[in-house]
This record gives structure tokens, C-alpha cells and sequence, in this order.
């Protein structure tokens, strides 16, 4: 369980997050999904103690972070930035932080075996490939078999199989009941792991759903096409009824069900040749979730929305 | 495809929590896993014995202690304030290197409660140069005593008055400035910035001052700094500007002490 009040970081005079609130429960995946710049790391950092929050506050587990008598055993970390130093072995790292918590080899080489490692746990890090990193780091983030695992952009650098591997283990853990809280800032990584989603932009909450509320919300239309265009827009014309016209015959109506536009369109006598429900993709329903927050946009592709 | 098994661990490791004992073992493995501590601690012994060795075997009748009062133990001691130098780089990288890969996060992750950190790394760093350099010291002693009585120099023996102190002392001394490198690398985070510090502190400023320095109040401040505090007690024969062997230790004390309590307000206080 992963709680966030009302929190406020700044770092001089740059607001990184601006009264943050939500809650992480346990049992499936949270996606935590954001641009570039959104205060997806920052918020992690905070919550594992790094660094101070500015104002408000954040529990794992129920409590601050600090107050945990083995924090690694309450919450497994990954956090986006290296954290290994490059001339130590895999295993001496994995040693090293588990020796806080008296945690010894036999756990380090189950973790290793766990994420892909076991035959390269005496090779020194610094020539490791930036997956086999985000691998070593996944290790560090089990060692202490936590209640709740967050990992800061996990698939960073892994390859397919790599990305596979990662989505299995993040529903595995979360099928054991334990709270999993993974960034990213591409909604179609999320959309195959997580079944809830806390979006963020430019340090504030733009939406805590679940994934099915996400596509349930996000603008639907229906296609809708017919060789009389213009009298179907007049009889459709209405209250929250929004029509625009696709091409030469063919229109996309908001706000009205196919059941609807078809039953009206009978009793006209207006042909219809294609009637198809628009389903917006994850992808779209993020983006215009986010249209607001993106804090570094391209011009063209400001135009271009 | 790699399956995915998220096995139940071994249960006894998995009961245990977070203690000061496992953060002194953290560390320890922390030093003795990277390849840069044993060489630089090799490093700063090598220095000690060839450096004390050389003087030893080119020691003449002019070779004499700052009292005009020939010292043998302080010829093959000589070494000491370059080995100084480099245990305190050693010092230094055991926490700059943490902020230069990242490690820090892990290490403070794990230890949020921040200052075992700290503690944990004096310790383990005490614990690796005092007994190294001790032996050094005792090596050095040795070997450069029976170079120079060989030579029909006068020579000393570890029974002498004043020659256990030193060689003590001097293994101490290399502590108390590891120490130093620790603390100036924990409020600095920057090994290039710590080891400049280190060498303005231990070399440039004690040369600076008794150059620019006016003569009439000179050796006043001069026997504060850290290197003639511990020459202090580390001489078997003291020059006369220095303080006494107790104060001299104290006011060395107070130079490992205070940027130690910096590096702990400052490591409880800032984000990582």
C-alpha cells in the first residue's frame, strides 16, 4: 500500500510536484503514467525517503518510510537513475545492500536466478548491457521479498523478451497480493500490465481510474455512412451531439449510441450503409488526458493537435 | 522465453531487519569489492616503506630532529605525510564514489535512518588503515633502523622512549585523515573537490602560511593546523613550535571531529 497526501516538492524555484494525492492498494498492478517532467520520479523518490517533500506527506505500508524497522522488506525499489557502482561484481552489490537487513548469499542468489543473472553475478556491473542493469536493479528491488515493489520505468532498455519477462513478474506479484507501483510514460506498456492507472501532469493528478473506466471515458463516436450525409446531419442535429464530416458521405457522430442513429435514420427513410461504434484506443485517451500537461512539445506536433 | 517464478525465499533471511551490525558488514563488503581500496591502500603503504627506507639509507650526521637532537624514528617516519595523503584519498572515494555511480540511492534506500551510513563507513575505513598503516609503521621502523646501524648511524629500538607513541601515533594519524577524506567527501560528494580540500588542508595551507604569514604570530597558528597537531604527538623529538603532545592530539581530534558533525547534519538534512 503506497499513500501520497497532498504532496509538494520544489526544487528551487522549479515546482516538481504540486499537491499530490492518491493511493496505491495492493493486490494489481498501478500504473503510474506520465510525460517526461510529469514528478513521476520525484514522487518516488520521496516516498523511499531520498528526498524531503516540500509539504504534505507519504505512507508505504501505512507508514512514512523512515519509520519502517527493515524498509527493504516493506518496499522493493527501482528507481530510473543507476544506482550501482560500476567496478563491483553483480553479487557484491546484491550483497552489500542486503547485508543491512541481514540478508545473506543464499537470498542474493535466489533474487539472481529470479531475474536472469545467475551467470553473470561475478561480472563487475559497469559492463553490463543497460537491460541486464534494469535486471540487476529488478534483483535489488526483491531482495528483501517486500510487500510492495515500485520500479521506475522498468522496460528502459530491455529487450522484447526482456519486456515480456518484466509484465509477467509485475502481474505474479500482484496476483501474491502485493501492492506493484510501476512508471512509465508510454500508455501502451501500461495498457498490457496494469489494470489501474494514476496519471500525472506537470507535478499534479490528472486522473487516478482504472484502465476499463480510461477507455470508458475517452471520447466514442460512431461512424457513420450514408449517400443523403447532409439531411442525416440535420436530423441529428441535437443537444451533446457533435457531427463532423469524415469525407464524401461518411460522418462521425459524438454523442449519440448506434442504436439510436440507426433508429432515427429508419424512420427518415435515410440509407445507411456503415454504422460502426469508434472504440478510442488507450493511446488516445491518454493523450487527450495529458493534451494539457506535456510539458516539452514539439511545435509540429503542436500543430499538428 | 525466460518463465517467471517469483519463488517464496529462504524464510531465516527474509526475518531479520535493519541493524547497525548489518550496516558495518554493508560497508565492509562495499570496500573490499572494489578493486580501488586495496590499491590504494597498498599504495599508501609502499610509500611509507620506500620513502622511509630511502631516507634511512642516505641518513647523514646532518639529519637532525628540529631540536638539533637526532631522531631516528622520525627519519623512517618520513614517508608519513605523503602515505597520509593518499589513505585520505581513500577516505574521500568511499562516499564521493557512491554520489559519482549513483550507489548513494541504493545505500540510503536501504538505510533511511542515514547516519549508520556514516558511522559505518569511519568504521570500516578505521578498521582497514589502522592496523595496515600500524604494520607499516612497525615495518618501516624496523627496517630503517637496522639500514642506518648498519651504516654506523645512531639508530632507535621500539622500546625507546616516545618510539611506540610514534609509530601509534602515526598509524592514528593516518585514521584521523581517512576520516577527514570520509567527511569532506560526504558534505562535498565530488572526489575532485574532497581531495583538493584534503591537500589544501594537509599541505597547501601549512606552506602558504609560513610564507605569507607575518613572524611575530606565525607559529601560533601554524601548530592548529592538523598536520603539526599531529606532529605533536607523533615526534619522538617535537620541535619547539609545536603544541604538547596531549593538546596536540585534541586539537587533531577536533580536525577529524567537526567535519565529521558537517557530514552528518548535512547527510540528515539534504536530498540525496
Amino acid at each position: 500500500m503506497i499513500e501520497v497526501e497532498n504532496l509538494t516538492k520544489r526544487y528551487g524555484p522549479r515546482t516538481a510536484v504540486d499537491g499530490l494525492s492518491f493511493t496505491v492498494r495492493p493486490g494489481t498492478v498501478t500504473g503510474f503514467l506520465g510525460p517526461n517532467g510529469a514528478g513521476k520520479s520525484t514522487t518516488m523518490r520521496v516516498l523511499v525517503g531520498l528526498d524531503a517533500p516540500t509539504s504534505g506527506a507519504t505512507k508505504v505500508n501505512g507508514r512514512r518510510y523512515r519509520e519502517h524497522r527493515a524498509p527493504l522488506r516493506e518496499i522493493g525499489v527501482l528507481l530510473e537513475a543507476r544506482a550501482v557502482h560500476p567496478g563491483r561484481s553483480a553479487r557484491d552489490h546484491l550483497r552489500a545492500v542486503g547485508a543491512t537487513h541481514g540478508i545473506g548469499a543464499r537470498r542474493v542468489d535466489e533474487v539472481a536466478e529470479m531475474v536472469g543473472l545467475t551467470d553473470v553475478t561475478r561480472r563487475r556491473a559497469g559492463n553490463f548491457s543497460l537491460g541486464m542493469g534494469q535486471r540487476l536493479g529488478i534483483a535489488v528491488a526483491l531482495l528483501g521479498d517486500p510487500h510492495t515493489v515500485m520500479l521506475d520505468e522498468p522496460v528502459n532498455g530491455l529487450d522484447p523478451d526482456g519486456i515480456r519477462w518484466i509484465r509477467h513478474l509485475l502481474k505474479d506479484l500482484a496476483a501474491q497480493g502485493r501492492t506493484v507501483f510501476v512508471s512509465s510514460h508510454l500508455m501502451s506498456e501500461m495498457a498490457l500490465t496494469a489494470e489501474h492507472l494514476v496519471v500525472v501532469g506537470r507535478g499534479r493528478l490528472i486522473a487516478d481510474i482504472s484502465v476499463a473506466e480510461l477507455i470508458e471515458s475517452a471520447g466514442r463516436g460512431v461512424h457513420v455512412r450514408t449517400p443523403r450525409a447532409d439531411d442525416l446531419v440535420r436530423l441529428l442535429t441535437g443537444d451533446g451531439v457533435r457531427i463532423t464530416t469524415a469525407g464524401t458521405g461518411t460522418l462521425d457522430v459524438d454523442g449519440l449510441s448506434t442504436e439510436d442513429i440507426a433508429e432515427r435514420a429508419l424512420a427518415a427513410g435515410i440509407p445507411l450503409y456503415e454504422l460502426t461504434p469508434q472504440r478510442a484506443s488507450l493511446e488516445e485517451a491518454y493523450t487527450e488526458l495529458t493534451r494539457d500537461a506535456v510539458e516539452y512539445r514539439g511545435t509540429a506536433s503542436r500543430e499538428a493537435a | 522465453m525466460s518463465t517467471v517464478t517469483v519463488d517464496a525465499p529462504a524464510r531465516s533471511e527474509v526475518r531479520s531487519g535493519l541493524t547497525f551490525g548489518g550496516v558495518l558488514h554493508s560497508e565492509w563488503i562495499k570496500l573490499r569489492s572494489v578493486r580501488s581500496s586495496g590499491l590504494t591502500l597498498l599504495a599508501a603503504a609502499l610509500m611509507m616503506i620506500v620513502t622511509g627506507l630511502i631516507f634511512a639509507a642516505t641518513f647523514g650526521s646532518d639529519s637532525d630532529g628540529a631540536n638539533g637532537v637526532t631522531d631516528p624514528t622520525g627519519v623512517t617516519l618520513t614517508g608519513a605525510m605523503f602515505a597520509q595523503l593518499v589513505v585520505g584519498v581513500l577516505g574521500v572515494l568511499t562516499v564521493s564514489s557512491e554520489y559519482s555511480t549513483g550507489m548513494i540511492r541504493s545505500t540510503l534506500t536501504g538505510v533511511p535512518s542515514r547516519l549508520p551510513v556514516l558511522a559505518g563507513k569511519v568504521a570500516v575505513v578505521v578498521g582497514a588503515v589502522f592496523p595496515v598503516m600500524l604494520a607499516t609503521a612497525f615495518a618501516v621502523f624496523l627496517g630503517g633502523q637496522a639500514l642506518m646501524s648498519g651504516n654506523g648511524h645512531p639508530s632507535a629500538a621500539v622500546g625507546d622512549p616516545g618510539v611506540l607513541a610514534a609509530l601509534v601515533g602515526s598509524a592514528a594519524t593516518m585514521s584521523g585523515v581517512a576520516v577527514i577524506g570520509v567527511a569532506l567527501g560526504s558534505v562535498l560528494r565530488n572526489t575532485a573537490g574532497a581531495i583538493s580540500t584534503l591537500v589544501a588542508v594537509m599541505f597547501l595551507v601549512p606552506g602558504l602560511g609560513s610564507l605569507v604569514l607575518p613572524a611575530s604570530w606565525r607559529d601560533d597558528v601554524l601548530r592548529f593546523l592538523p598536520s603539526n597537531a599531529s606532529d605533536a604527538f607523533v615526534s619522538v623529538a617535537p620541535g619547539p613550535n609545536l603544541l604538547g603532545a596531549p593538546a596536540g592530539a585534541a586539537v587533531f581530534a577536533v580536525w577529524v571531529v567537526v567535519p565529521l558533525v558537517v557530514a552528518a547534519v548535512l547527510l540528515r538534512r539534504r536530498d540525496a
